[in-house]
């Protein structure tokens, strides 16, 4: 057993001019759903952890004038994402996973800055900031720098964030989509780590065919993914049950190209398609309204 | 039967101990602290199996704050240990058999230094070939586990004639089930304290099932007479089994033996489920067959099960999955088996049910698939075999009283209906399949065909107070809170108002253990006795002092009255003295043993219980064909428990039973040297549970306490058959595997079809 020095800055100042010194010594706790239990394990053990509950200015939600940003800092807890009328209008998928997320004591206390810094291939809040093309917000001595989600993360649990980092929000192309949805597979119904999955946003024009689509799979690869390849399948098309059995299918190829067949593929391969159809079947009849 | 004519009994009174819970107490052995407590620690394995060349412990003894490092030779007793047959050492001799084998016990003053010495202490393994499987294990050229063999044992009940039933019958299905490994889960990981008492007896706090027994353990491993070792359980918070062993006392009095000095151990989640028990895991071929009405004329089954490194309760389970095969049917015509075998695998005991919950898996499956085969209803069949008043069974036991079986059928009946018609055919999603499943079972309350006493004081002071003394182990059930009711029942007094000295072998006799669903009927009984015994003296001096005879007097509210005149009365105060000073005795003992024949080792014939409890489930479930999620919706729940002591508690029971068996239909497996803790070992979330329909039973047992059986494990078994069968009604593809996880169910709706024509092209 090890002590720790807790550090729980005011204000992000205070928070980065720390991280500029201690970085590499420092975990910064944002939460704690993976960290606590890491420490406990004896995963990790350097000299200080960083609480930033107390820093206000990354509690903050906005949305821009011309409603195309909205901004979620990386202290804003899963709680409040499923509270926030401003991330149910404009980020719905983000609003949705919010439901199924851990369980209702973890979301009063797990924030979307830690889901994503985690760099777990299992964070639901990945896919839904992926659809909405979201950049991280990070800042170090040196000053701020935007990464987009896409490249956080360089493989599973390897964050592209350096030691002196601290994720300060996230902002999202927001976007009031005409259909949009966040589903997944755990082992239970509470308190499991998504085995798979999937969040999606979509408008469709006058005749019913999709304008506009973003697909982005999470869980089953390494890093999170946005998949174009779907994407492209449904644009311009009405959705029908073959077009939905078709993308899923392309879904389940482009998965298998990432990951090889590892063992868990036996099931992987077609629960992938199968939660593909469940999520965009609704799609189907949405387009013929 | 009523509970008007009963003062306490069948009220869900405020339960013992209940307060002190609720207020954090520091009842459990964790909130205990003794002052300058030592912290232990168990130095494991890291071999399955392997001879130990030697054990050096001189790094592990210069870390600072180690105060002694002890191995084998330090155990000044009998270094053996098990409640049926001996076969596990408290710290290993000559050899490892599984990952869980502890070596060497580290006694520090920071559980830092115990940790640091704990991994400092070098063992000299040769590793040896190791098996895991217990059918490559029966194999002659398989590694010897024990000297013995690896056959542990194998236990068979056998009656009329097989071959001829399954030359005539109609149908015959013949099927392979089997069940994972499961770990208890119980809220506190295992733990706990002792400390030399003034006069230098060895007190043990202990999270235990069987305080008794781990006296006589101790004892025994340290070589000592009967009064140097105190046991008293603490509050225990669950314990399904598992706690039936020896896990931290044995160190805890090894330690204090040495050192004479406070110490204490409290397992972390992890070593909890690398150190303690499993549920055996089961392979059975089951066979059977009908006639053209539906009747089940013959059953053949052999069972596997994986007892592990050690023996633990693996006999009673092997025995009690033969004596429970049949499921609640009669069937004229069996040849069943069950076979124990060690592998190298951490060692597996009791859970909840014994082995019965893996039979009721296969019976309950052969059930379904005969209905259909002969398209009965699933009900229908189960009411045409289901065992009644004078049904013979597969041991020749013929049921004579409380056989609640049919009770229960009757009673799912109306819910389950209505699921088959209304709720099976209300619209759903199309990727959602429902499925309505019936699960039954019997349980034999107490230990399979032989003695499993109880005994119990019920004493009066000077003054009118009565306090009862029992072993019996309150581990959550809610047990003392059952035999205080029962005491002041027999004795006119509120249960609350009874003293109660509880599972502290300086004080109490033996109850037994906390297992087999045995306490309220067998310590129940013993408690009565005593009770009744103490409450005749009252009488018979109260005839003394009011004139009245007996039969006219009636004992309520601390006091003795006349029936016809309850004016005429006298304290329980009153009474005590003057029985005292005439020499009469205010201290009785109570005794029980259930009536019980020892079947026979080749025929398994005899009276393996006195009594069964009985009960059946029906389960509604939401099969998600595309993903292979299944909700348990809702399960109506009806046990025939004799008689409600606290109908509460049986309540709780029965809801407990649900969730652990939602798990072990879904999702709980525990693969040695891969499941760490909780985080990679899931049990059912609050989420995950469905509505419970608890439907309480009274068949009443003539032999039983105010005719009580039990339920703590027949709430458990018959959910997940029902839970399965279910799934099977859901998908028309049946699974034959527990756990029927995301990957199971998913491929039994792809195999069904339903997987690819959940949507149509249109």
């Amino acid at each position: 057993m090890t002590t720790m020095t807790c550090i729980r800055p005011e204000n992000l100042d205070e928070a980065v001019d720390f991280l500029h010194h201690h970085g590499p010594d420092t975990h910064i706790l944002a939460g704690g759903t993976d960290l606590m239990v890491d420490l406990r394990s004896g995963k990790h053990h350097r000299p200080y952890l960083l609480d930033t509950s107390r820093i206000d200015s990354l509690k903050t939600v906005q949305i821009s004038d011309d409603l195309s940003r909205l901004s979620i800092g990386s202290g804003v807890t899963l709680t409040r994402i499923n509270t926030l009328p401003l991330i149910k209008d404009h980020a719905p998928a983000l609003h949705k996973c919010s439901f199924t997320f851990a369980s209702r004591q973890i979301r009063n206390m797990a924030t979307i800055g830690g889901n994503v810094a985690h760099a777990s291939p299992c964070g639901d809040t990945i896919p839904p900031l992926v659809i909405h093309e979201a950049e991280a917000v990070v800042a170090n001595k040196d000053g701020n720098r935007n990464i987009p989600l896409l490249e956080m993360n360089k493989g599973a649990y390897q964050s592209a964030l350096h030691p002196e980092d601290l994720v300060v929000k996230f902002i999202l192309q927001a976007r009031q989509p005409g259909f949009s949805d966040f589903q997944k597979i755990g082992r239970r119904k509470a308190l499991a780590t998504s085995r798979m999955s999937m969040a999606v946003m979509a408008d469709k024009d006058s005749q019913g065919c999709i304008s506009f689509i973003r697909f982005s799979l999470g869980a089953c690869t390494p890093t999170p993914q946005r998949m174009h390849d779907v994407e492209s399948l449904f644009t311009g098309k009405i959705p029908s049950v073959k077009l939905i059995n078709q993308g899923a299918g392309l879904l389940a190829e482009k998965m298998v190209e990432i990951t090889g067949r590892r063992p868990s593929i036996t099931y992987k391969e077609p629960a992938v398609q199968g939660l593909f159809k469940r999520m965009i079947y609704p799609m189907v009849t949405w387009c013929r309204q | 039967m009523s509970n008007d004519r009963y003062h306490t009994v069948g009220k869900s009174i405020l339960r013992r101990g209940a307060k002190e819970r609720l207020t954090g107490n520091p009842i459990f052995c964790a909130d205990m602290e003794p002052e300058n407590a030592l912290y232990l620690k168990a130095v494991r394995s890291r071999h399955p199996h392997a001879g130990i060349l030697g054990i050096d412990v001189s790094s592990a003894m210069s870390v600072p704050g180690v105060v002694q490092v002890f191995t084998a030779k330090d155990i000044p007793g009998k270094n053996l240990m098990g409640i049926i047959n001996k076969d596990q050492p408290l710290l290993a001799e000559d050899k490892v058999r599984s990952l869980a084998d502890p070596v060497a016990l580290v006694a520090a003053r920071t559980p830092g230094a115990a940790d640091l010495a704990a991994a400092a202490v070098s063992v000299d393994y040769d590793p040896l070939p190791a098996v895991f499987d217990p059918e490559e294990a029966m194999a002659q050229d398989a590694p010897q586990i024990h000297a013995k063999g690896n056959v542990m044992v194998q236990k068979k009940v056998c009656r009329g004639d097989v071959t001829a039933a399954f030359d005539k019958a109609h149908t015959i299905i013949e099927k392979t089930y089997r069940t994972s490994a499961i770990e208890h889960t119980y809220l506190e990981p295992d733990a706990g304290i002792g400390f030399p008492d003034e006069d230098g007896t060895l007190v043990i706090y202990a999270s235990t099932q069987n305080p008794h027994y781990d006296h006589k353990e101790v004892v025994s491993l340290l070589g000592v007479e009967d009064h140097a070792v105190r046991i008293i359980q603490a509050a225990t918070g669950g314990g399904f089994g598992s706690k039936l062993d020896m896990n931290v006392q044995g160190f805890i009095g090894l330690a204090l033996y040495h050192l004479k000095q406070p110490v204490r151990y409290v397992y972390t989640r992890e070593e909890a489920f690398l150190a303690t028990a499993k549920r055996h895991p089961f392979v059975i071929h089951m066979k059977t067959g009908a006639d053209e009405t539906g009747r089940i004329t013959a059953m053949q089954m052999k069972a596997v099960c994986n007892t592990g490194a050690y023996g633990s309760y693996g006999i009673a389970v092997a025995s009690r999955a033969a004596v429970h095969a049949t499921g609640p049917y009669a069937i004229d015509n069996v040849n069943l088996e069950c076979t124990a075998v060690y592998t190298n695998h951490p060692f597996c005991g009791a859970m909840r049910g014994f082995g019965t919950p893996q039979m009721a898996l296969a019976h309950e499956s052969q059930m379904d698939l005969h209905a259909r085969a002969l398209n009965m209803d699933p009900l229908e069949i189960r009411v045409l075999n289901g065992v009644k008043k004078g049904t013979v069974t597969a041991t020749g036991q013929v049921l004579t009283d409380s056989v609640g079986f049919q009770d229960c059928l009757t009673a799912v009946q109306p819910e389950y209906e209505k699921a088959m018609k209304g709720w099976l055919s209300e619209p759903t999603p199309a990727y959602i399949r429902r499925g309505v499943g019936i699960g039954g079972m019997w349980y034999g309350i107490g230990n399979t065909g032989v003695q499993n006493p109880s005994t119990a004081r019920v004493a009066m002071d000077r003054e009118g107070q009565v306090t009862l003394f029992t072993g019996c182990a309150d581990i959550g059930q809610g047990s003392t809170t059952v035999l205080s009711q029962i005491a002041g029942e027999a004795l006119g007094l509120d249960a609350m108002d009874i003293h109660v000295v509880v599972a502290d072998t300086k004080y109490t006799t033996n109850a037994g253990a906390t297992s087999a669903s045995r306490q309220t009927y067998i310590s129940g009984n013993a408690v009565k006795q005593a009770a009744d015994k103490l409450a005749d003296v009252l009488l018979t001096e109260a005839v003394n002092y009011l004139k009245i005879r007996k039969s006219d007097l009636r004992l309520e509210n601390g006091r003795v009255f006349d029936s016809r005149h309850p004016e005429k009365q006298v304290a329980f105060s009153r009474l005590a003295p003057r029985i005292l000073d005439k020499g009469g005795e205010l201290s009785w003992q109570g005794y029980f043993d259930p009536e019980t024949v020892p079947l026979h080792p080749d025929t398994g014939e005899g009276i393996p219980y006195s009594t069964y409890a009985f009960a059946c489930h029906a389960a509604c479930v939401e099969v998600d064909v595309l993903t292979g999620e299944t909700s348990v919706c809702r399960v109506i729940a009806a046990h025939d428990v004799g008689k409600a002591i606290h109908p509460e508690n049986v309540i709780g029971q029965i809801c407990g039973g649900v969730a652990m068996g939602v798990g072990f239909a879904l999702m709980e497996e525990f693969v040695p040297g891969e499941t760490i803790s909780m985080n990679d070992y899931h049990i059912p979330t609050a989420a995950d549970m469905p509505c419970v329909i608890p439907i309480i039973v009274e068949a009443s047992e003539p032999s039983g306490p105010f005719g009580a059986k039990g339920v703590g494990e027949p709430a458990l078994i018959p959910t997940a058959p029902a839970i399965i069968n279910a799934v099977t009604h859901a998908l028309g593809k049946r699974i034959y595997a527990l756990p029927a996880s995301l990957e199971r169910v998913l491929d039994a709706s792809i195999a069904s079809g339903h997987f690819n024509n959940c949507y149509q092209e249109s």
